[in-house]
């Protein structure tokens, strides 16, 4: 169970304050598949960093009682200047995994081959994707955070997703953001919209969406 | 307790991690790597030592002239690095925030750390080097020599949680440091010892926890031919001072630093 209790964040703009999260309260459960709407600048991205504890809250709390991967996308999470094998030996190494299964694993999942061998900041964002994902899967989230890095990958790297969240990890909770309406309706089973920095939750995703498409 | 030991547990791999990821992406992999890290120290302590052996003569107090630059100098080195390391790594690390068992403390850690290893390393090889050619003593007493490297490691360090921080607050900071750095040479130790000034001038560089951390470590290199002046309780009380303000402000930037 992830809770966010009270949970406020501003920003500093010049010398005024920007609230961009005004009191959310919010749990995770479980083998929660949570869809997060919201227009741009609604504080998705904010949301899932407070959760991941990337950013600290103004106020208020986030309370994990399950493990709670990094906040996939395309920013953060890894060195540009590495390469992404460096990158999958630094992960290993911060979250006590062993390095070969690991690389087995990012070897397959991402089909990079060579280019792993490059610099990060040569892939493109769809390679990001395919690296993030592999690296976060390797290593085993009770809870995964996904801010719109899903929806940049090709089939190929879709049905891969789908079978490595959804038929092997049925149990893990997923938090996605996400403006597409098509994964929204393929990965969640419940959704949550941001909107002028208040959260409301649906329990039927089509709900959600329909909310969402009139903001 | 056991949850302080698994933190510990989390830290030291982070820091290892960190600091391999530091070398590699400082040094690279190829020709000599992180050995890199002390030609600096070692360049400059040789090459200052003997500029000033040619200048003054060889012995200078009683000392060797090129024994006690060098001895000066690679501390200073240490020290100069650091703080310039420092600056801004908050945010030039920012992308490694992600991981929440990285705290920006580790940051300051493994840059001061990679600092000192290389002048330990850079001290141990110029020391062996000029004792084959009879330039440098066999240290007197080596305990002195190790607690005064400490004394003036732990203030370096100290320091350092502070720039590290105050630098993402104000980018004066990062314009200043260098010209404070360099007025502040004469109250680092470097280039004299205490018992050489007058005594109103003792009193004053007594202040300098740098000091009295190069005159235990003079006394522990060179034995009775100095004659130290120091109270470990400067350095000792300046760091827990310096460093309770710079965890408090490690503290405050994170809790309104912006990750991307």
């Amino acid at each position: 169970m992830i809770s966010c209790i009270n949970l406020q964040k501003n920003y500093r703009v010049g010398h005024s304050q920007k609230r961009v999260l005004k009191g959310i309260n919010f749990t995770i459960a479980p083998g929660d598949r949570i869809g997060l709407l919201g227009r741009n600048g609604a504080g998705k991205s904010t949301l899932i960093k407070l959760i991941g504890g990337v950013e600290v809250p103004t106020a208020g709390k986030v309370r994990r009682e399950m493990s709670c991967s990094w906040p996939l996308g395309f920013h953060g999470g890894f060195q540009g200047s590495l390469t992404g094998y460096d990158n999958a030996r630094f992960i290993a190494r911060i979250y006590g995994r062993d390095y070969d299964s690991m690389r087995e694993f990012v070897e397959d999942f991402t089909e990079l081959g060579r280019q792993l061998r490059m610099p990060v900041k040569t892939y493109s964002s769809g390679m990001r994707a395919r690296l993030a994902f592999a690296l976060s899967l390797a290593i085993e989230f009770d809870c995964y955070l996904i801010d719109e890095v899903i929806m940049v990958g090709d089939k190929n790297f879709q049905d891969k997703c789908h079978a490595e969240l959804f038929e092997k990890r049925k149990d893990r909770a997923i938090l996605l953001a996400s403006h597409s309406p098509d994964s929204i309706r393929e990965f969640c089973n419940r959704a949550a919209v941001l909107q002028d920095g208040h959260m409301h939750e649906y329990a039927d995703v089509d709900e959600g969406l329909t909310i969402y498409e009139r903001l | 307790m056991e949850k302080a030991l698994k933190a510990w547990k989390v830290q030291r791999r982070v820091i290892v991690a960190l600091m391999i990821r530091e070398l590699t992406t400082r040094f690279g992999r190829e020709n000599i790597g992180f050995l890199w890290v002390m030609a600096e120290p070692l360049l400059f302590a040789s090459l200052v030592g003997l500029l000033y052996s040619f200048m003054i003569g060889d012995q200078e107090h009683g000392v060797g002239v090129i024994a006690f630059i060098a001895s000066g100098y690679i501390p200073l080195t240490v020290m100069r690095n650091s703080f310039g390391r420092c600056v801004n790594i908050f945010v030039a690390n920012s992308a490694l925030l992600y991981h929440r068992q990285v705290l920006v403390l580790d940051f300051v850690i493994v840059r001061f750390m990679i600092e000192m290893i290389g002048g330990m390393m850079a001290f141990l090889l110029i020391g062996t080097i000029l004792a084959l050619f009879g330039l440098f003593p066999i240290p007197a007493h080596v305990g002195d020599l190790l607690a005064g490297w400490c004394l003036y490691m732990l203030f370096v360090f100290s320091v350092c949680l502070v720039i590290a921080p105050a630098s993402e607050l104000s980018e004066a900071l990062e314009k200043l440091l260098p010209v404070t750095v360099y007025v502040a040479i004469p109250l680092s130790g470097t280039f004299n010892m205490v018992s050489w000034l007058t005594p109103a001038a003792r009193d004053v560089v007594l202040w300098s926890p740098f000091v009295n951390g190069m005159e235990l470590m003079r006394y522990g290199l060179f034995g009775d031919a100095v004659r130290p002046y120091f109270n470990i309780w400067v350095p000792l009380g300046a760091s827990a001072g310096v460093a309770a303000v710079g965890l408090a402000l490690c503290r405050r930037v994170r809790r309104i630093m912006v990750v991307e």
